[in-house]
Parts: structure tokens; sequence; C-alpha cells
């Protein structure tokens, strides 16, 4: 049975094209078109339901003994280039990892208090992480709360998504202060304390307020309460308005993230050794690459692995894709050596001069003047060799043959990271 | 995406079930129809025959690519490619905004044009499916 979430009925009144994505009917785009949608993100706003996906609240003085334990990253030593413990109002990307060293599921870990953090996951993924959280909290004192279609969650995305916010919340001047990415104010739980930080004006409906984003551009996830969640929907989306925000679906969230590279999980990460892929900075390994400064679930299997295939972010020279599931990874000779794991359209983004520049480039960046992206594909493709940077393979899917370069990014000056005094 | 009463199917046009369309006639226009450009969503890069290639109904004729996949288009008659839409290389989304007129794909002079539906009976299958 597919579920729906609690936006259903005004996806389909906005006109969306629907699909089943993670047990959940989902819009892949509304009547704007997966295109507009993807540029309205990088030069104004859009807004995602996202509340298919899951959270899980961890409460208890054990909670951070437990996330240790389980959780890819070093939660002593995650913030900031001088590494320091992860502090309260912040939150940090990982993976959590069965005892093969695969991949269960990304996730982001929140810290609220010494004894209250929350974990965000994909969709349908809340009780297979409460599970498999809860076998390893043995003597722990932990209580583990599967939130998964009891809260409302969607993320406002693109450069002018500050204004829309401080457009309807109490205090901006304050809440805007200072909000480094990844961090977070506020909650949706009115019994706790954190709740007075974030409120919306009027109504004074408490909401969790994350600078973080599945895009790539400057943004904000947004928790609230199931009960008032499609009022803070429409609120956003009336607020929204006049700056052009734009609801988004599945397809632009894709190709946003593929840009940005971002993997999707079970789709560039899975059911493999977590190793030799864009994304290391998630293990906690120390310096000289050879061990991890912590042991954790799948720690052994990684450390003791003869896995050698390699995951590389890639960029074409065009904006064809293959369909990755048909598709393979061939080198000049024809030799097949992997497959493609996202192949996806950046409509944001094209070459100029043998580099790529985004519609947000800053004119200082060499970007030509009537520079009018076409397109880019990327993604992500899994190899049998070390490739390095530059190196060209091709991406082979019945007549189509499309050149890839390896690349260590794809669409540039991203605004995800902008000190947000310098965002509108 | 488009309910069923909302689509645009000209009255004169032959459909075939992979949603493709073509006039009728000796010399005919061909293209896909609203049902496919709702479904696949924007179209942002279309590859066209050439002129010269000759079909059969069926065949593999072209490749529209939209934001969401990669999908074929079959050739929805048997004949030769005696045209192409070449404003499609610039403006792929004219299929998205008018499937039949400005968003043709290519004229074929057509040797056999078997085996097609009818607006009524397309929409039937439609509504079957």
């Amino acid at each position: 049975m597919v579920k729906k979430t609690r936006l259903n009925s005004r996806h389909h009144e906005m006109g969306a094209n629907m699909a089943e994505f993670g047990g959940y009917e989902m819009p892949l785009w509304y009547k704007t078109g997966a295109k507009d949608e993807h540029l309205a993100v990088l030069r104004a706003a859009g807004i995602f339901d996202t509340s298919h996906m899951a959270f899980v609240e961890l409460r208890g003085g054990d909670s951070l003994a437990l996330l240790q334990k389980t959780f890819s990253k070093d939660l002593n030593a995650c913030i900031g280039p001088n590494k320091l413990p992860i502090a309260d109002k912040r939150c940090v990307y990982g993976v959590f990892l069965n005892e093969e060293g695969h991949v269960i599921d990304d996730a982001i870990v929140y810290k609220f208090a010494d004894d209250n953090y929350s974990i965000v996951v994909n969709a349908g993924m809340g009780k297979g992480i409460a599970d498999h959280l809860d076998n390893y909290k043995d003597g722990l004192d932990v209580k583990i709360t599967d939130y998964s279609d009891n809260l409302g969650k969607f993320d406002v995305q693109g450069p002018l998504s500050g204004l829309i916010l401080k457009s309807v919340i109490n205090n901006p001047k304050e809440v805007f202060d200072v909000f480094p990415y990844f961090s977070h104010k506020g909650h949706f739980d009115k019994s706790l304390v954190n709740s007075a930080e974030v409120t919306l004006k009027n109504s004074n409906i408490p909401i969790l307020l994350s600078r973080t984003g599945y895009t790539g551009e400057f943004g904000f996830e947004i928790f609230v309460s199931l009960e008032f969640f499609e009022e803070v929907w429409d609120l956003f989306v009336e607020a929204g308005r006049i700056y052009e925000l734009t609801p988004c679906g599945l397809a632009s969230r894709d190709s946003l993230r593929a840009g940005a590279c971002l993997p999707l999980s079970h789709q560039d990460i899975g059911h493999w050794p977590y190793l030799n892929h864009p994304w290391e900075f998630t293990l906690p390994f120390t310096e000289d690459k050879k061990g991890f400064a912590k042991e954790f679930v799948g720690s052994s299997a990684l450390l003791n692995s003869d896995y050698n295939y390699h995951t590389y972010a890639f960029a074409g020279s065009d904006l064809r894709k293959v369909n990755a599931e048909e598709a393979v990874v061939v080198d000049e000779n024809d030799n097949e050596i992997g497959k493609v794991l996202t192949c996806a359209t950046d409509v944001g983004a094209d070459w100029a001069d043998g580099k790529i520049f985004s519609i947000t480039s800053p004119p200082d960046s060499g970007k030509p003047s009537d520079f009018r992206p076409k397109g880019i594909r990327c993604g992500f493709v899994r190899v049998d060799r070390k490739l390095n940077i530059g190196d060209r393979v091709y991406l082979k899917a019945k007549k189509r043959k499309l050149d890839a370069v390896i690349v260590n990014d794809v669409r540039p000056h991203r605004t995800a990271r902008k000190k947000i005094t310098s965002m509108p | 995406m488009k309910e069923i009463n909302e689509l645009n199917l000209p009255e004169n046009f032959l459909y075939t079930e992979q949603h493709e369309w073509a006039e009728k006639g000796d010399v005919v226009k061909v293209g896909v129809t609203d049902y496919a450009q709702d479904q696949l969503g924007d179209i942002v890069f279309v590859e066209l025959p050439e002129v010269g290639d000759s079909f059969e109904k069926g065949d593999e004729c072209a490749t529209l690519e939209s934001v969401k996949a990669v999908s074929e288009m079959y050739c929805p008659v048997s004949g030769e490619v005696v045209e192409i839409n070449e404003a499609l290389e610039d403006e792929p989304g004219l299929i998205n905004e008018d499937p039949y007129e400005k968003g043709w794909m290519f004229k074929v002079k057509v040797t056999s044009a078997d085996g097609l539906m009818d607006k009524a009976a397309y929409l039937e299958m439609l509504k079957g499916a």
C-alpha cells in the first residue's frame, strides 16, 4: 500500500505528476516543470514536501554513546576545521552501516542537549534505523522513538529562502544573527525549552529550523508538528509568492543534488562496502588514513576489506543522459569497467572555456556575459579501478555512448555554505 | 498530471499504443501525443532521425530526453523520412508546449500506415490504462 503525505491533495490540486518513491506517492514535478523548478532554486527559492523522510529521536544520558557506537562520524571530533565535539544546535551528516560495512542509510544527526539527539533518515527508513539502534543499546540509557509519519517536514531552498523565512517568523533578527551551515534552532515539540526559539508570527507555532538541505544551495529544512503541517506549508507558499517561491518535485530535487555531488541513499551508496567514494569525510579516518579514530558498527569490516571498486562523480560534455539502470561504464577501448549509479542533467550548469559555470556563478568568476546553460549530465559511476580527476570514461546504453569526465565537483559557486549575513 | 479529459487529442490524427501520432495522408508529420509529453515532463533534448532514413512501423526512430529519463520514440508509420523539425534542436520544449503543431518531429513519405488507432480508440486505450 503506497502511503500519502498530509500534503497529497495539495500536490494533486497543484497539478503535480505523481510517482511512488520510498513507499510514498510523491510529486515528480508540478505544472512549472522540473527544469524551471531546478532553475527556481538556483535563482530564487523552491519548496519541497519532504515529510516522507523519517525522524528518530534519542532521549537519555547515553544517547551520544549509542551514536558513537553506530554512526560513521566521530561526534567527539566533527565540527569545523579544529574537529570540535558536536555541540547543541549543531547537526552532522554521516551514515549508519551494518556489520559488513554496507550502508543501511545516510542520516543527519541533530544535537539538542546532552540527553536529546535526533536522526533524520530517508523515506521508509525510520523503523529500520530505530530497530538497528535498538540492537546495539544493551545496557545504555537511551529511549528510541520513531516519529515516521508523525511529523511534518518541508524544505525551502534557494538564495531567497532567508527572505521568506524572515517574513513569517517572530524575532527574525535574533534567529538569523548567527546561523552557520549544518546548525539548527528551535524545536517543534512545545514541551521543550528550545521550542520558544523559532516560532511563527501570529500563530506562535514552534518549528525546528535547520540550515541544511539536499540541493547544494542556501536554504532550510523545516520540521513542524503534524497537527500544524498543512497550515504552515500554506503559510510559506503564500508568503513566498512575492519571492517566486516555486513548489518543486523529486525530479528537480534529484538533478539539483546530482549537480551538488550529494549521494542518493540506496542508489549511490548502498549494499556494498562504504569505501572509495567522494563522501569519505563521513568516515573517522586517522590522519595517515590507515585506521579509524573510533570503533563503530561496520568499521572493522571496512578496515579489513579488500574491496577495490571506486565511486566517482562525473560531468559530461552536454545535457544528454543514459538511464542509469540500463547503462554501463566503458573505457576508451570499449571495455566494461563499471556501472552508472546516477545520471541526471544539471540544467543550471554548462561548460564555457573548459570550465563549468552555474547561473549562480558571480560575474567575476569568468562566466561569459551571454551565459545561457543548456545543462550538463552528471552523477556517479562505480568502477573496478582507480581513476584520476580528469580521466575520461564513457556511459553506454543501447545506441548511446556518452562521454564523462571524472570530477571533484560539478555545479560550482553553490550557495549552501555562504555566510548567512551575506544572503538577502 | 493531466486527467484524461484534459488531454488534447486532435480528431483527425492517428495514434499508436506507444503514444505517437501521425497525420493521415501520403506524406505525413509525426510526433508524440499530449499524454506522452505530460508523462515525460520537460523535454530537454531530442535526437531526430536523418532525412533519407527508412523505418518500419514500430522501429526506434528518435530519442526524447526529459528531465526524468531517456525514452525512445517508435515510428508510428512505415516509410522514409523526408523532413525533420529543426526547430526542436534549439527548442525541444516545443513538444511540451504544442505537441501537434510546433512540436511535430519529422515528416514521413508513407509506405504503410496500418494498425493505427483513431482518437476514440486511443482514448479508450488510455482510459483502460
